[in-house]
């Protein structure tokens, strides 16, 4: 029996989508039922006063939950997010409900086992809900008191070899696209890079000192599965420099119909025969490309990599062989002055494991020196870029103005001369400017 | 319910404190034919809806059967997940980006048994467990944030009106038959903590009354130089205010006029509540994109200003959500997103063909960016 | 700069304006110190290791406050 009424929630148990109220539904009645013995940490009925207030929002349309200042756990500055229900006394099991985020492994790949003893101590500690996973990448655990925030962390990492992940004025827990590790377009190992800067950077990621939150995200191809040009202060983006690599005998394979374009993915609808010349040649933005006697030319130079040629006949055409990434800053989302696009600040670097992603770190740490200095309370990234030109981060960067940065030149003259460019500088003897210029 | 201790010792915080050791390493957790293929992968197919073969260059396949999920979910599903894969696939999987999860296996012979696997588990209410698809041209997870599960300033909820739009347009989940893939996203309140602002169809919380002020209490609960910080439009300012009882206490000011709706003074500051029935609903954008594939990056657009919450199922949002989908998927050519669509026959042929109204709530008013989205041009439509 | 000179300044500096507010991002904090935000940042991160500063956070924001002050503290004081 459950102990709230959830008449409009029930109504979400039907349909064919994984309903997560019913999810929600088997948990209370798992804990109810508690076949493990287990000392719960938390109210036993915690899911079943979450369905509660969960309920009363849907009658009501309005929020029951407060925000709560707490943070993490010792020493750390994120990680954890404070909540309360504004309905204690309906909803006892829910009166403490704060959420931990727990830094997912690069590419989400997981053993079973690990998952498992995730459960358990959740199951444990916690009210057993998670998000599988939340919008920045991390595993969130929703809902734990706080008397066992540091339990949790305690057992996080001894016995699990596992940490907390950022919140707040923090670096944010950097997130990959599958890369490599499965993907034929990944120009540089996403896994690697993420992982290794996001060890490299624990004392940023736990604890805040920056302007506001900061953001990385790691996409191995322009094609940006991740969302790193949308979403994240510093994006890397796998791209390459050489030429694209074609089989002919692929491209025929194609044009003869053996290969069903783009992998198969339009495979819902009759879209009649395949076309190189109308769904390849003709949509190419740069027009580069041509395909005359059984045979497909690609004229490199003109190329920008958009990856829709390759995205139509991937056992054709490869990207090059010469692969880098290239950086982009400053994307965030609209508020407040709009949302923000990244900016391509490094049009090309090597992604060197050999050496530690030396080059990668230095335009990392040159960008934060910048920001930490410069940037305002609350202002991101991309919105101190605004507010102080592009200019200056190429100043802070060291890094040479090149028209790869724009998409166009300025449209005002209003060049800010420094007196250092201009030719005997700006201090004039007005008592010879007046021997030529009369009063 | 007796504490029991992990090994903590809060008096001594410090004491055998492990810190700064981040996520586990990803190769751990790598199934075999992964760890040997890795950056080796030639080509992929989509043998059918939620169903990819990667074809290496040692001659390895790697199956990987992809199945939807509610991206808020339980330990026992998530054991029963596990139960999956160790079962089928030597105890690995993983999780995409859109909070699907994927069931890799390393022969053909073994994709069917997993499939039908899968497609055999239920809820006991009904809904699938792990429904296949997601791949394609066609429409995969709806990536979202808290909404009333757990956020303290959502103008919607989440997990419900992501279930009701999923429910409305599984069948493209389960097909491809779109002119190109189509992303929908959903952020419950303005400050899109879940960045939908680049999606096919952004789904937007949005609250349109300002903040009630709890004069009585607010000195009490909150600092006030912290909450009027907090407004990103200056809205807030400091002032003294009479109570009933003839006190005078220290309170906030709100310029009504000058509110965006944002919430962020209710996070420094409990009496400044905002949620409200009546006012709170959802906004829907459309046209993002985040591929650089043929058209550079785009932000989402809005097109219909506001739509009530109707719990349980939002049924005018879903409405809306498939005459978009059905306009784009008559009308657009193959490989065209949504915004490409949408900029190809000009927008104000969107709205015709969507037979979307047109309100002065869609013309951009904020600040600089506002005049780049108006008409320079005689080129337009009738 | 000491840690011990470095707490002091802090939480002088605090207190002078503990009327108006308790919660400081850091910036301010490394302006109290005048030092650059990376030097700054290793006495902040030890003051909150020794309980002089505690953490307050918005879920976005980050920031700093002397341990126990503040409204919101004693409001979600949990017993």
């Amino acid at each position: 029996m459950a102990k709230h009424e959830t008449p409009l929630l029930d109504q979400l148990e039907s349909g064919p989508w994984p309903s997560f109220v019913s999810d929600l539904k088997q948990e209370a009645a798992a804990r109810a039922k508690n076949e493990k013995n287990i000392e719960y940490q938390v109210p036993v009925d915690v899911v079943e006063d979450l369905l509660g207030v969960l309920e009363l929002s849907f009658k009501d349309g309005t929020t029951h939950w407060k925000h709560g200042g707490i943070v993490g756990v010792f020493g750390y500055g994120g990680g954890v997010i404070g909540r309360y229900c504004d309905q204690p006394e309906t909803f006892p099991g829910v009166a403490h409900f704060h959420t931990m985020r727990v830094n997912q492994p690069a590419g989400k790949f997981y053993k079973t086992d690990f998952l498992k003893n995730l459960c358990d101590l959740w199951e444990f500690r916690g009210s057993g809900l998670t998000n599988m996973h939340g919008s920045t990448g991390d595993i969130v655990l929703l809902g734990t008191t706080t008397p066992q925030l540091e339990e949790i962390f305690y057992e996080l990492t001894h016995k699990y070899n596992q940490d907390l992940g950022g919140s707040g004025s923090n670096l944010r827990t950097p997130a990959d696209c599958i890369g490599q590790a499965r993907c034929e377009y990944a120009c540089y190992d996403t896994q690697d890079l993420c992982h290794t800067l996001t060890q490299e950077y624990q004392d940023e990621l736990h604890r805040p000192a920056f302007p506001y939150k900061f953001k990385f995200k790691f996409d191995g191809c322009p094609n940006c599965c991740v969302a790193s040009i949308a979403r994240s202060d510093m994006s890397f983006i796998g791209t390459w420099k050489d030429d694209i690599r074609i089989d002919q005998d692929a491209v025929k394979g194609y044009v003869n119909g053996d290969f069903k374009p783009n992998a198969g993915a339009h495979a819902g609808r009759d879209w009649g025969a395949f076309d190189i010349q109308k769904e390849v040649i003709d949509l190419c933005p740069t027009e580069c490309m041509k395909y005359e006697d059984g045979k497909l030319a690609i004229n490199n130079k003109e190329c920008t990599r958009c990856m829709h040629c390759i995205n139509v006949m991937p056992r054709a055409l490869r990207p090059g062989k010469e692969t880098g990434c290239s950086i982009l800053v400053g994307a965030k989302a609209p508020i407040l002055d709009g949302a923000q696009m990244g900016s391509l600040l490094v049009p090309f670097v090597e992604v060197n494991k050999e050496n530690d992603y030396e080059a990668i770190k230095e335009v990392i740490e040159a960008v934060w020196d910048w920001w930490m200095e410069e940037g305002k309370n609350r202002e991101r990234l991309g919105e101190l870029m605004k507010r102080q030109g592009f200019q200056k981060l190429l100043e802070a960067t060291g890094i040479k103005p090149v028209p790869q940065h724009v998409q166009e030149p300025r449209h005002n003259p209003y060049i800010f001369w420094k007196e250092e460019e201009v030719e005997g500088g700006w201090d004039r003897d007005i008592n010879e400017f007046r021997k030529h210029h009369k009063r | 319910m007796a504490f029991i201790s992990s090994g903590y010792n809060p008096d001594k915080p410090m004491e055998d404190r492990i810190t700064d050791i981040g996520p586990q390493h990803f190769e751990n957790f790598y199934p075999e034919v992964i760890k040997k293929n890795k950056g080796k992968w030639l080509y992929h197919d989509i043998l059918k809806p939620g169903v990819l073969v990667h074809v290496s260059e040692t001659g390895d396949e790697v199956y990987t059967v992809r199945a939807g999920g509610a991206r808020l979910m339980t330990v026992t599903h998530i054991r029963e997940i596990c139960e999956i894969a160790d079962k089928h696939c030597d105890g690995h999987l993983r999780f995409t980006t859109r909070n699907n999860i994927e069931f890799m296996v390393d022969s053909k012979d073994k994709v069917d048994p997993l499939i039908k696997d899968l497609e055999s588990r239920k809820f006991d209410g009904g809904s699938l467990k792990f429904p296949v698809g997601g791949t394609g041209a066609g429409i995969s997870n709806i990536v979202h944030t808290q909404g009333w599960i757990h956020c303290h300033t959502p103008a919607t909820d989440a997990s419900g009106p992501v279930k009701a739009a999923m429910d409305e347009v599984f069948s493209d989940f389960q097909n491809m038959r779109l002119p190109a893939h189509l992303r929908i996203s959903l952020a419950c309140c303005l400050n899109m903590c879940g960045a939908v602002h680049c999606s096919d169809i952004a789904i937007l919380g949005y609250h349109r009354k300002p903040p009630m002020v709890d004069n009585a209490y607010l000195d009490k609960m909150c600092e006030v130089p912290l909450a009027i910080a907090s407004c990103p439009t200056a809205a807030l300012k400091p002032k003294k205010v009479e109570l009933e009882d003839g006190n005078t206490v220290n309170s906030i000011a709100v310029n009504r006029d000058r509110c965006m709706f944002c919430g962020n003074c209710y996070t420094m500051c409990p009496s400044l509540p905002l949620a409200d029935k009546e006012g709170d609903g959802i906004v829907l954008m459309v046209g993002g994109k985040v591929s650089n594939r043929v058209s550079a990056p785009k932000f989402s657009k809005v097109v219909v200003s506001f739509i009530p919450n109707e719990t349980p199922r939002w049924p005018s949002m879903t409405d809306q959500i498939k005459n978009i989908i059905e306009a784009y998927a008559s009308d657009a050519r193959k490989y065209e997103r949504l915004g490409e669509w949408a900029e190809r026959i000009g927008w104000e042929r969107f709205f015709s063909k969507t037979g979307l109204e047109f309100t002065h709530h869609l013309i951009d008013d904020f600040r600089d960016p506002a005049y780049y989205t108006w008409r320079q041009t005689t080129n337009f439509k009738f | 700069m000491e840690l011990e000179e470095a707490k002091e300044k802090i939480v002088e500096a605090l207190n002078k304006k503990a009327k108006t507010k308790s919660k400081f991002y850091f910036n301010d904090l490394s302006k109290i110190l005048e030092l650059k935000p990376r030097e700054a940042k290793k006495l902040i991160s030890k003051l909150v290791e020794d309980e002089v500063l505690v953490y307050w956070s918005s879920g976005s924001t980050t920031m700093y406050g002397l341990k126990g002050a503040g409204k919101q503290a004693a409001a979600e004081h949990e017993d």
